[in-house]
C-alpha cells in the first residue's frame, strides 16, 4: 500500500561544508569530481549579528549559513518561510562542555551554553537573526535523519500551502562520543521547496511513501564527500542533491523507517 | 479532513496514568517535593517520578527511556497500538516523539564512569541512546513499530508540536495511525541550566500569584494515538480542530515581551478551527511561574480573550516538564472537556495584580466544547492547540 504523491519545487539551494563554501562549489565536485580548497573550519554567516555570531555554536553557523545562502539565490524573504531544520547527531561539543561541567565539583553551567544547548538552537538563531516569525521545527532522526525531514517538510509544504526551508547540519563529534557517532566532518545543506501544482514549474520533485526497505543510494563522490555520505547523518541529502546537480529526469528511493522508504522523482530538472 | 484521538495517556509525579491524574486534580493532590535527585544539592521543589528508579532497559538504558517505559506500560495505550498494528500492518503507523533532553541523562552518567583512558565504559556504548532522536527510536524498538519514526525537539514546545505534525502526516495518508508523545527526565544538564538562569523557585511554584518567584522542573511522559476520523472504529469524541505554530524572532531563552509570537500561535490555531476567542471554554496555559512567562502570557490572554474563557497553569501538580509539558497539558485539557471539569490553578493566592482574566485556584465544574492548550519554548519557539467535543 502507498501514499498519494506528494510534489514540491526546489526554489533554491544552499550549501558549506569540509570542501566548499556554495552551492556552486558543490556542483562542482558532485558533477566534476575536483576538490575545492577550503581552509576554514567555520562559516561566518553575514546574517548572524557579529555579537551573537561570536557566541553561535558550530551546528548553528552551519546550518544559518546554508540557509540564507540559500534565501539569497531564491530571492526569498526568510520571514515569508516556515523552516525544518534537522541535524541527526546534535551538538556533541556542547553536549561534551555539560557533561563534563556536570562530572566535576561545582556544576555551574554557563547560562549562555545552556539555552545554546537546546536542539533548536539553530531554528532560534535563524528566525531571530532574519525575523522570521513562522512555524520553526527542530527534528531529529538518527540515521534516517534527512529522509525524516524531508518527508515532514513536504507534508507541511502540501497541507499549509506554503513555501518551506529545510536545512540539514552535522557538525564533528567530541572525542568522547566519536566512537559511537563517528562523524568528523562539518557539513550542510539547505533547500527552499514551493508547492508546484503546475506540470511546467522547474525543478519538479515527486515525493511517495512505501512500505518497502532500502538501503541509501551508493553514490560515486570525491573523497571527502564520500567520507561524509558515510558518517554525517546530514550528508546524506548529497543523494538528493547530486541528482539536482546532475539536471537528470531520475528517482532515488531512501530508507525512512525500518519497513518504509521514500521514493523521490525529479522533474524539469534545470539547476 | 478531520483528526480524531483515539486513546491518551500520561505519567507525572502527580499520578502514574490518567484516571489516577483525574483524582489528583479533582483533590487538588500535588506531586511536587523537595529536591531530593542525588548530588544535587539545589535549593527547589522538583516533580519527580520515583518508580522509574529502579527499571533496567539493558542496552536502551536511560532515566528517559524508563520513563517512556513506564508511561506505555499505563492503561490501554500498548493494546490500542498493537492493534493497529494488526489492522494497517505495523509500516503504517507513525510515531512522533517530542522531547528537549532526549536521553541527555544517559550521556551526563556516562561521563562520571569514564574509565582511565578518559573513554565510555562498555555499559555506556549506546548509540541509539545518546543522540536527539533517542526518544523515537527507544519507542519504535518498544512498540514494534516500523513506519516513520521522527523526534521533535523544539525544547518546551516540542510535545505540543507533535498533535501538528501528526495531523500532517495523516492528511498526507502515509500512515493510517500516529503514536505521538513526550517524554523528558529530571538530570543535572536541566537542574543547573535552569539554576544558571535564576529560574528556580525555592518553594512550590504558584503560576500567575503575584508573589511567584520561579519554575519548578518535573519528568513527564505523555502518550495520544491520532487517527482520520472516517477510520475510527472507537474515539474519545475529541477532535483535533486547530493548531498554531509560530516564532518570536526575539531571544534565545526570553519570550517576546508583547507576546506576538504567542499570539500568531494561538491566532493561527483559532483560524484553523474556524473559532473565535470566545468559543474557548477552557485554556490549560502554559504558565510555568516565571516573572517573565507568566506576565507575557497572562496580559495576552487577558487582551484576546473574555472573561467567559476559563484559564489554569496545572504546573502546580507535576512541575515544568519541559518537553514533556505540550502533550500533558495538551491531555490535561482534553480531559476537562470529557469529564466537565476544570482543573483551577493550584497555588494561586492572589493574582499578578496587571493581570485580568478569568482564573482561580479552585477547580470548577463546567460542560466544554472548546479547550486550548499553550506551549512555549526556547528558542522562541510557540505551539498553541485546540480540541473540540465532537460527541460521546
Amino acid at each position: 500500500m502507498s501514499s498519494g504523491q506528494m510534489r514540491c519545487s526546489v526554489k533554491a539551494v544552499g550549501a558549506w561544508g569540509q570542501n566548499y563554501t556554495s552551492w556552486v562549489e558543490l556542483t562542482e565536485l558532485l558533477s566534476k569530481g575536483s576538490t575545492a580548497e577550503n581552509t576554514s573550519t567555520s562559516p561566518k554567516p553575514e546574517i548572524i549579528p557579529a555579537n551573537e555570531r561570536r557566541r553561535a555554536p558550530l551546528p548553528v553557523k552551519l546550518a544559518v549559513e546554508s540557509s540564507w545562502q540559500a534565501t539569497q539565490t531564491a530571492g526569498i524573504d526568510p520571514k515569508e518561510l516556515a523552516c525544518v531544520f534537522v541535524s541527526g547527531l546534535g551538538d556533541t561539543q556542547l553536549t561534551d562542555y555539560m557533561c563534563k561541567t556536570l562530572a566535576s565539583e561545582n556544576m555551574q553551567l554557563s547560562p549562555t551554553k545552556f539555552h545554546n544547548s537546546v536542539h533548536n538552537a539553530a531554528a532560534g538563531y535563524w528566525t531571530i537573526s532574519t525575523g522570521c516569525m513562522k512555524a520553526a521545527n527542530s527534528v531529529a532522526g538518527f540515521n534516517e535523519s534527512v529522509s525524516l525531514a524531508l518527508f515532514e517538510a513536504f507534508c507541511q509544504c502540501i497541507e499549509e500551502n506554503a513555501p518551506v526551508l529545510i536545512a540539514f547540519y552535522d557538525s564533528p563529534v567530541s572525542e568522547i562520543l566519536k566512537p559511537l557517532l563517528k562523524n568528523d566532518q562539518s557539513f550542510s545543506a539547505a533547500i527552499i521547496i514551493e508547492p508546484s501544482t503546475s506540470d511546467d514549474d522547474n525543478n519538479i520533485l515527486e515525493m511517495s511513501v512505501t512500505s518497502v526497505s532500502s538501503d541509501w543510494p551508493k553514490l560515486q563522490l570525491e573523497a571527502n564527500l564520500h567520507e561524509s555520505y558515510e558518517k554525517n547523518p546530514s550528508a546524506r541529502i548529497l543523494s538528493v542533491l547530486k541528482l539536482l546537480a546532475d539536471n537528470s529526469k531520475d528517482s532515488i528511493s531512501l530508507p525512512l523507517s525500518a519497513e518504509t522508504s521514500i521514493q523521490l522523482t525529479l522533474n524539469n530538472a534545470n539547476f | 479532513m478531520t483528526i480524531r484521538i483515539v486513546d491518551y495517556e500520561s505519567t507525572t509525579a502527580a499520578a502514574d496514568n490518567i484516571e489516577q491524574l483525574r483524582i489528583a486534580i479533582k483533590n487538588q493532590k500535588s506531586g511536587l517535593r523537595k529536591n531530593n535527585f542525588s548530588f544535587s544539592d539545589l535549593n527547589t521543589w522538583i516533580g519527580r517520578v520515583p518508580a522509574i528508579d529502579d527499571i533496567d532497559l539493558g542496552e536502551w538504558q536511560s532515566r528517559n527511556n524508563a520513563m517512556a517505559a513506564y508511561g506505555l506500560q499505563q492503561g490501554t495505550i500498548l493494546e490500542q497500538i498493537n492493534q493497529l498494528k494488526e489492522r494497517f500492518g505495523s509500516s503504517r503507523i507513525g510515531v512522533i516523539m517530542g522531547s528537549s533532553t532526549s536521553s541527555i541523562d544517559r550521556t551526563e552518567t556516562a561521563y562520571r564512569h569514564l574509565d582511565d583512558d578518559g573513554k565510555l565504559t562498555k555499559e555506556f556504548q549506546q548509540a541509539t541512546v545518546h543522540n536527539p532522536h533517542g526518544p523515537g527510536l527507544f519507542i519504535a524498538h518498544q512498540t514494534g513499530v516500523t513506519g516513520p519514526t521522527i523526534t521533535i525537539n523544539t525544547a518546551c514546545s516540542s510535545s505540543a508540536k507533535v498533535f501538528a505534525t501528526g495531523q500532517r502526516w495523516l492528511n498526507s495518508h502515509s500512515v493510517d495511525a500516529v503514536l505521538v508523545g513526550g517524554v523528558d527526565t529530571l538530570c543535572y544538564s536541566v537542574l543547573h541550566g535552569f539554576d544558571s538562569l535564576q529560574l528556580l523557585s525555592k518553594d512550590p511554584c504558584k503560576p500567575f500569584d503575584n508573589d511567584r518567584d520561579g519554575i519548578n522542573l518535573g519528568e513527564a511522559s505523555g502518550y495520544a494515538i491520532l487517527m482520520r476520523s472516517e477510520d475510527c472504529e472507537t474515539d474519545t469524541g475529541i477532535e483535533l480542530t486547530g493548531y498554531g505554530e509560530s516564532s518570536d524572532a526575539h531571544h534565545m531563552s526570553h519570550p517576546h515581551p508583547d507576546g506576538l509570537g504567542a499570539q500568531n500561535a494561538i491566532q493561527n490555531a483559532l483560524s484553523m478551527a474556524q473559532l473565535s476567542p470566545r468559543d474557548i471554554d477552557y485554556i490549560n496555559l502554559h504558565g510555568t511561574s516565571s516573572q517573565a512567562n507568566d506576565s507575557i502570557e497572562g496580559k495576552l490572554i487577558g487582551s484576546l480573550f473574555p472573561k467567559t474563557t476559563q484559564c489554569s497553569s496545572t504546573k502546580a501538580w507535576m512541575a515544568h516538564t519541559l518537553g514533556a509539558a505540550g502533550i500533558t497539558e495538551a491531555l490535561i485539557a482534553i480531559d476537562a472537556a470529557r469529564t466537565d471539569l476544570i482543573p483551577g490553578s493550584m497555588n494561586l493566592n492572589n493574582l499578578d495584580q496587571e493581570l485580568d482574566f478569568s482564573i482561580q485556584a479552585k477547580n470548577m465544574t463546567r460542560s466544554m466544547t472548546h479547550v486550548m492548550s499553550n506551549s512555549f519554548g526556547f528558542g522562541g519557539n510557540n505551539c498553541c492547540l485546540v480540541f473540540s467535543k465532537v460527541d460521546g
